[in-house]
Parts: structure tokens; C-alpha cells; sequence
């Protein structure tokens, strides 16, 4: 019989936490890119996204003939550096997913829990709110508050909101409605503890998984929907540079200049697809059960 | 009629009444209806005469129900910018975005079911990775975008479809697509995993054993079983829909209720508006209730059971 | 002789190894004779009803050697198309255990049970319908004019075998392969089907295998048994003589273990140990390991041992 040799694994590998291993590194990169430029504002970027320079107008990509080194993606109608002003419209993408997601996630989680808890009327008032959400399109409902409030930041965050709010309460209410029937549950109702510290102490821990991965999956939506938005031109106004409103902007140059259009969709897209590729992962480790959603 | 549908409507019923106050408040709590109605250098006296002669002036309940009764009675006010009533408008309109809506499903449903058969016939196939590559890209692109670039493609460089407009086949392939390219990721793997489980199941084998030839059993035995999630599901893509003509309907001009209600909002064109939104939600709860319809006509065995 | 099976092999090739499935069998049915494959779950009966229509779990099963003849025919030669077109469903066919879901639920039980007969070019049009009704009246539905369009659901357990029952004889195969065919009824239908097949049989002379678990079920049906274990073909004999006098330890065992309402003992004796596993089995008797009477030899594969009158079995005890 042959000696066996152990062969090392690579330390990396070994090293690697085992919750880590095949994590999406790719997909956590693009956010990561994403993330710094929302935060570090137009100092890192390679040029100004506002910066005029007619001179310099409808420049191709770097690889096409004409391009510039320059101008790695490009310079739309006005000169500006297309790449540029990609990144700066991360800004606004990373601005909408926050709020949009926090208010969401905790409307839905506070009206999710408090029929899951309740119960009864409580429930029932709120199962016809949310078919009543669901009766009205999601875009409609975006136009119908475009034109009662003026279009701009608040507007698209406020009809995610509304739209969102209600995938988060039947969720948690079902989860809810599970873990309420738990002993340790029933027992501190026995014993007497308050309802507020139940719903904070013995319930909100447990669905906590739920709502981080809710809210992870939300991302790449809340994402197409701002895009969809500013690009009706419901959503950010100019000087605001979002990627929804610069495929707008590209609209009418679609005949000269294909890099008007195709660059910020590919932003979008790829930011998209990663933070659905990083849902899916924490989804599958947290919570596999959730595999429907 | 069964006691299931009764509910069903009924229930349908309260989310168009609930619609109806979603949209009535938002537009009422927005602003002043007068100031769009009255010049801006009116009297006082004639915006208080105005607001008395349009029940503004009573209780925000009274106002609902003189708007729900006068909606009722197919009264949504004029069109400012049209000078017809609202509810015509969107009534002539309607035919385009149905047609549009139609030709988006029927555009997911004939990708999505051949893929995701042969997906599940040869797991691991080239149709099989074909399915998962567009379900990758296919969930990450915003519809807009994809009417974008089918008329980069296909009317500026290649110059085969027209870029806008309505007319015929020609008008309708672009904005389908755009339509249909994203729910046809979920509709395959509906389709794929269905047909996994059928094609393990004891009828098919039997089907086998008795010499049926693979492409009946394939095609015909195990789709018809298979297709029942996916008509399930078909008045939610229907209603995805219509709730996505708004954007693609923008984009090629497509004179459906859509891009009338878009550009409704812009010339603050209310009556338009309400008429338009309430509209697509009635269309909304009717093509589900639709579905629980249809599910019976497939399978026999709810059929029964109602 | 109707089917001929000669030292069949059936492999599974899995992950973890190859599995021998079926390793060896032989056996043999004559015209309107029905044979009981009696066995445990795992014991490759099912396995070995599956080869004879060639229908083994894809990229995994595969027959390595042996032969099967139908009427003097070769099956493990024909194409998988001449298998599909000549010999499932219109020469052999086969029933399966579960009645509630061998049908198909959303085609009506006329369609289901007119199939075969259209895609093997039997018949059409109102020649189709009428043999239809023909094919269900001699399974004993009531009025099935009026039932052609109802669907599987609208009928009880033990119709819906019958409609099966009716799938698989209405191409007048010559073999049926019943798998556990009464095992998911009641026992008052489970009659009622027993009953029905040999009327089939009669009718038509009709080569049954039978493959169950249940001994009684194997009593009142079949004419001869063969008793299976860990693949094998451990005892062959007159269904009355395996009753009466078993020769091979697993059959006594397995005779032992069935709870009779008369015996004065009544405890049911089951079988201690597990059989082995058939990836990788002991080179010798499969039994051994369980057997009450081992011996030395049994190291070494047993020969078979002719008893007289088509009784023979596998051990050494009867060689010595």
C-alpha cells in the first residue's frame, strides 16, 4: 500500500470562516465600488461629473476610433465623462435603496407583527390593505403621486414605500403568526410579561433574519424601480444624476451615440444583478426556507 | 354561482372600492384643485363661489362619495388638455395597451414554456443553460432599457423594425418584447420545475411503460399537467403587465392608456389621471380573478371541487 | 414458451458504485400462466419487472448481460424506437402499485385509456370509441358510454386500477407485468382486482408476472413462484409446493414470518439481520449472513438444485 501524503489546502482556503466560503465575491466588489462612490462624493471621481466642455461633446469609448484616454466610457451631448457621472449617480441609487428600504422594511415589519400578534381585526383591516396595495400597479401609483407631489427624490422614495410596505407585512405577519404559537412565547405571556416586551424581545430577534434578507433581495428592485422612475421623468430631476434620467437624457441621441445608452444600463444591471446574487446567498444561509421569494 | 367565486369577487370588489380611495385621496390631499382650475389673479370671491359650485367646500367623505357615485356612473370630469370626457379618452385608448399586453405575454409565454421543457428534459442542456444565463441578465434589466436597446439594434443599426409608432406587426415586436423580457425568467423556472416534477411522476411512468412515444409524453401528457402553475400565475404577468405599459408604451409612443396617463401627469391633466389609474387597477383585479376562472378549465380537479 | 429469461443483469451505475440490481436471473412464463416474483422491498423484483420492458432509470440503469425472449425474440437486441413501438404496450404491459396516482389527473379516463390503441395504430375514429367502451366494459366499469369524459379523480381506488388494468390490456398484449398491483387497496378490492386479472387471463391467455411482497396476494394468483433475494432468484417452484414444502432457508423464513389465523403460535417471526448491500455483494449465498443453517460452503456461490416437477432451489444444504 502506497503512503498517503497529505496535501495542503491552500491557507486562504483553510483560513476562510466557513459561513464565508463560496461567498459571491464578485457581486460583493461591484457593491463595494457602488458604496465608496455614494459616500466619497465627486472628490474620487476621475472627472467632473457636472463639467462641461462642448468642445469635447458626444467622445465614443476609449476603444472605439476618436476615443480618449480621457474619457474612458466616453462624454455625452456636453462633454461630461460618462463614466464620471455613472459613478456619481451611484450616489443617488445608494441615497434611494437607503431610506426606501428602511422605511419599507420597518412600516412593513411594525404592521407585519402587530397583525401576526393581534390578530383578529387588527389582521383582517390590514390583509384588505394589502390587497387593496396590490390592486393599484406599482408604476401607477408612482404616477398618480408624480402629479400630486412634485417630482423629485422624496417622490420616488415615498412611492417605494407604498409599494414595498406590504411584501414586508405578509411576511413577517406570517412568520409571526408561527412563532407566536411557540412555548416560550406562550410562557412569558403566562408569566405575565407586556406585550411591547414581547414583540421586542422574544419576536423581533427572530425574524431579524428575515427582514436582512427581505431587504437585501429589495435592493436590486428598489434599483430598477428609481431608474424606471427618473427615466418617465417621475423620479430625479436634473442636476441630480441618476442612471434612470441620464438613459433619458440619451433618448434623443440614440441614432449617433450608442454608449449613451448601453453604459448606464449596464451600471444598472450589474448593480442589480449583484445585489440579487448577494440576496440569494445571504438567503440560502440565513434562511433557506425563504427559497420562494 | 360557487360559493369560492362569490368570495373572490367580493373580495375583488373591496380592493376597487379601496383603489378608488387610494387614488381619490392622493389626488384631492395633493394641492388645491382650483388653483389649476382658476387663474392665478381670481378674486376670493370667485374661489369660494368655484369651490362651492364643485362641492369642495363639504366634508372630504361627501366629496368621495359625489366622486365614487359620479365614477360610477362613468363620470371621471373632462380631460383638460383633451377637452373630452376622461372616461372616453382612456376607453379608446384601452385597446392598444390590451393588444400590447396581449402580445407581451404571448412573447414570455413562448419563450418561457419551450425552454423550460426542454430545460427539464435534459437538465444541464444547452437549453437549460440558455434559461439560467436570461434568467440571470433577463431579472436585472428594467424594461426601459431593453426597449432602448432593441431600438438601438434593431431599428437604428440593423434598420429591419420601426423604432415608434403603431401600425402593424412590424410596430408591435419591439415594445412586446420590452414588455415580456421580464417575467420570462420566472415563468421558466415555473415551467421547468413543474415539468420535473410531472415527468417523475407514477402516470408518466406508466405512460411509458405502455409505449407512449417520448415527444407525446413530453409535449402532451406532462405539459398539460405542467401548464397548471403556470395559467395560476398568468393573470399576475397580465397584470405586470399593464402596470409596465406605462414605461414601454413611453418609450415607443405607443397610444395606449399608459403613455396617455403619463403625459397626463405632465400637463397636470387630473380627471385623465384618476380615470387612467383606476382603470388599470379595475383591469388589475379582474385579469386575477380571470385566473381562478381559467384554473378550473385546466385542471379538472378543482373543476370539481367548486 | 412465452417469455424466456436467461441469466439477466441489470446494473445501476451510481455515485457511490455500481449497483447490481438484478444479477442473474432466470426465469420463465408460459401462455396464460402467471408467475409470482415474491421478494423484499430492495430485492430487485421491481427492478427485474422494469428490464423486461427495458425502462431503467436513465443514464443509470443498464442490462449487462443475459437475454430476454418474447416468443422466441430477443428484446435486449431491438432498438430503444422498436421497444417504444413494438413491445411496451403492445406486447408486454404493464400496471403499476399505485392506482390513485398512475392515472393522469387532467385527461379524461376516454383519453387515457384510447391512447395506447392510437399511438400503436390499433384503431381510430368511432372504431377507437367503440373499443374503448369494449375494453372498459371487460374490466367491469359500469356504463362507461356516460363516463368516457370524466376524469381520474371522479373515480374510487379500485375502479381507477381497472381503468389501468383496461390501459394495459386494451392492445391484447401478451405478457402483463402487474408491480404490487393490489398493494395500495383495500382488502375487499384488492379481491375484486385479483379476480379481475385471471378473468383477464382466461380471456385471453395472458402471460402474467406478478411482483409483490405479499405471499397471499402470491398464493391465490399465481401458478408458479419465484422467490428474489439481494437480486437473485433464490427458489422456483408450483405455487403449491412452495406452500407446502420450501426448500430454501430465505423461503422459510419468509413463510414464517406471515401471521396465520389458525396456528396455535401466533408470533410473528421476522427475519433478524439485513440483507446485504448489492454494491459489492458477498461473493457467495446472499443469505448466509441471515441463515440459520450456514455452513462452510456457503462461502462459495450455491448451486441451483433441481428438485423435481419445476421445483428447484439455490443452497447447499440441498446439494449435499
Amino acid at each position: 500500500m502506497a503512503l498517503s501524503i497529505p496535501v495542503s489546502e491552500p491557507i486562504a482556503r483553510r483560513r476562510l470562516p466557513a459561513w464565508l466560503r463560496g461567498a459571491p465575491w464578485l457581486a460583493f466588489l461591484v457593491l463595494t465600488i457602488v458604496l465608496v462612490c455614494a459616500v466619497g462624493g465627486e472628490d474620487i471621481l476621475p472627472d467632473d461629473p457636472n463639467g462641461l466642455n462642448l468642445a469635447d461633446a458626444f467622445r465614443p469609448p476609449f476603444w472605439a476610433a476618436k476615443g480618449s484616454a480621457a474619457h474612458l466610457l466616453g462624454t455625452d451631448n456636453m462633454g461630461r465623462d460618462i463614466l464620471s457621472r455613472i459613478l456619481a449617480g451611484s450616489q443617488i441609487s445608494a441615497i434611494v435603496c437607503a431610506y426606501a428600504i428602511l422605511f419599507s422594511g420597518c412600516i412593513g415589519a411594525l404592521a407585519g407583527m402587530a397583525a401576526g400578534y393581534f390578530g383578529g381585526i387588527v389582521d383582517a383591516v390590514l390583509m384588505r390593505l394589502i390587497e387593496i396595495q396590490q390592486s393599484i400597479p406599482s408604476i401607477a401609483l408612482a404616477l398618480i403621486l408624480a402629479a400630486a407631489m412634485e417630482p423629485g427624490l422624496t417622490t420616488v422614495i415615498v412611492v417605494i414605500v407604498l409599494t414595498y410596505w406590504a411584501w414586508y407585512a405578509r411576511i413577517i405577519r406570517g412568520e409571526v403568526m408561527t412563532l407566536k404559537g411557540r412555548d416560550y412565547v406562550n410562557f412569558a405571556r403566562v408569566a405575565g410579561v407586556g406585550t411591547p416586551t414581547i414583540l421586542v424581545r422574544h419576536l423581533l430577534p427572530n425574524i431579524f433574519n428575515t427582514l436582512i434578507i427581505l431587504a437585501t433581495l429589495q435592493v436590486g428592485q428598489v434599483i430598477l424601480f428609481e431608474a424606471s422612475l427618473s427615466f418617465l421623468g417621475l423620479g430625479i430631476q436634473q442636476p441630480d444624476i441618476s442612471w434612470g434620467l441620464m438613459l433619458a437624457d440619451a433618448r434623443q441621441y440614440i441614432t449617433s451615440a450608442w454608449w449613451l445608452i448601453t453604459m448606464p444600463g449596464i451600471a444598472i444591471m450589474l448593480t442589480c444583478r449583484s445585489a440579487n446574487i448577494l440576496g440569494d446567498w445571504l438567503r440560502d444561509r440565513l434562511d433557506p426556507r425563504l427559497r420562494q421569494l | 354561482m360557487p360559493r369560492f367565486l362569490l368570495h373572490r369577487l367580493l373580495q375583488g370588489l373591496v380592493s376597487i372600492v379601496g383603489a378608488s380611495i387610494v387614488i381619490f385621496l392622493i389626488a384631492r390631499l395633493s394641492g388645491d384643485p382650483i388653483l389649476i382650475l382658476l387663474p392665478n389673479d381670481a378674486s376670493p370671491q370667485l374661489i369660494a363661489e368655484t369651490k362651492r359650485n364643485l362641492g369642495l367646500d363639504l366634508p372630504l367623505w361627501h366629496q368621495y362619495l359625489i366622486f365614487a357615485w359620479n365614477a360610477l356612473g362613468g363620470d371621471f370630469g373632462r380631460s383638460y388638455r383633451w377637452q373630452m370626457p376622461a372616461l372616453q379618452l382612456i376607453l379608446d385608448r384601452l385597446p392598444a395597451t390590451i393588444e400590447l399586453a396581449i402580445c407581451g405575454l404571448v412573447f414570455s409565454v413562448a419563450i418561457a414554456v419551450p425552454v423550460g421543457v426542454l430545460s427539464a428534459v435534459r437538465p444541464g442542456g444547452w437549453t437549460d443553460r440558455f434559461g439560467r444565463v436570461f434568467a440571470m441578465l433577463g431579472q436585472a434589466m428594467p424594461a426601459f432599457w431593453v426597449g432602448l436597446l432593441l431600438i438601438l439594434f434593431f431599428a437604428v443599426e440593423l434598420n429591419w423594425l420601426p423604432a415608434f409608432g403603431y401600425g402593424g406587426v412590424s410596430h408591435i415586436i419591439m415594445p412586446a418584447i420590452a414588455l415580456g423580457w421580464y417575467p420570462v425568467a420566472a415563468q421558466t423556472r415555473i415551467v421547468r420545475s413543474a415539468m420535473r416534477d410531472v415527468l417523475d411522476s407514477d402516470h408518466i411512468r406508466l405512460s411509458r411503460a405502455l409505449g407512449t412515444p417520448e415527444h407525446w409524453i413530453v409535449w402532451k401528457y406532462a405539459l398539460r399537467n405542467a401548464a397548471v402553475p403556470l395559467l395560476t400565475m398568468l393573470g399576475v404577468y397580465f397584470a405586470a403587465m399593464l402596470g409596465g405599459a406605462f414605461v414601454v408604451e413611453t418609450i415607443f409612443a405607443w397610444p395606449g392608456v399608459g403613455r396617455t396617463v403619463v403625459e397626463a401627469v405632465f400637463s397636470r391633466d387630473f380627471p385623465v389621471v384618476q380615470a387612467g389609474v383606476l382603470f388599470t387597477s379595475i383591469l388589475f383585479v379582474l385579469s386575477n380573478l380571470l385566473v381562478d376562472l381559467a384554473y378550473g378549465i385546466v385542471d379538472p380537479r378543482i373543476r370539481a371541487d367548486r | 414458451m412465452l417469455l424466456q429469461v436467461e441469466q439477466l443483469r441489470t446494473y445501476l451505475h451510481l455515485r457511490r458504485g455500481v449497483l447490481r440490481a438484478v444479477d442473474g436471473v432466470s426465469l420463465h412464463v408460459a401462455e396464460a400462466e402467471t408467475l409470482g416474483l415474491v421478494g423484499e422491498s430492495g430485492s430487485g423484483k421491481t427492478m427485474t419487472g422494469l428490464s423486461l420492458l427495458r425502462l431503467l432509470p436513465r443514464g443509470a440503469g443498464r442490462i449487462e448481460g443475459g437475454s430476454i425472449r418474447l416468443d422466441g425474440q430477443d428484446l435486449t437486441a431491438l432498438t430503444e424506437a422498436d421497444m417504444a413501438r413494438d413491445i411496451r404496450g403492445r406486447r408486454i404491459a404493464m400496471i403499476m402499485q399505485d392506482p390513485m396516482t398512475s392515472l393522469n389527473p387532467v385527461f379524461s379516463i376516454g383519453d387515457q385509456v384510447a391512447a395506447p390503441l392510437r399511438y400503436h395504430d390499433i384503431a381510430s375514429g368511432a372504431v377507437l370509441r367503440s373499443q374503448v367502451i369494449d375494453v372498459l366494459k371487460r374490466v367491469r366499469i359500469p356504463s362507461p358510454e356516460q363516463r368516457l369524459g370524466d376524469y381520474p379523480h371522479q373515480f374510487s381506488g379500485g375502479q381507477r386500477q381497472r381503468i389501468v388494468a383496461a390501459m394495459a390490456i386494451g392492445c391484447t398484449p401478451r405478457l402483463l407485468i402487474a408491480d404490487e398491483p393490489t398493494t395500495a387497496l383495500d382488502v375487499t378490492i384488492q379481491v375484486q382486482i385479483i379476480s379481475l386479472l385471471k378473468r383477464i387471463q382466461q380471456d385471453a391467455g395472458l402471460g402474467i408476472v406478478l411482483i409483490t411482497h405479499d405471499l397471499g396476494v402470491a398464493a391465490s394468483l399465481c401458478h408458479r413462484i419465484a422467490v428474489m433475494y439481494a437480486g437473485q432468484i433464490v427458489e422456483t417452484a408450483p405455487v403449491r409446493a412452495i406452500y407446502k414444502a420450501p426448500a430454501h432457508p430465505y423461503t422459510q423464513a419468509l413463510l414464517a414470518a406471515i401471521p396465520r389465523l389458525h396456528a396455535t403460535e401466533r408470533r410473528l417471526t421476522a427475519i433478524p439481520g439485513q440483507p446485504p448491500s448489492l454494491i459489492d455483494p458477498p461473493e457467495g449465498c446472499r443469505f448466509a449472513a441471515r441463515c440459520p443453517h450456514r455452513m462452510d460452503r456457503c462461502a462459495e456461490p450455491p448451486p441451483v438444485v433441481d428438485l423435481g416437477n419445476g421445483h428447484s432451489a439455490a443452497c447447499w444444504k440441498l446439494a449435499a
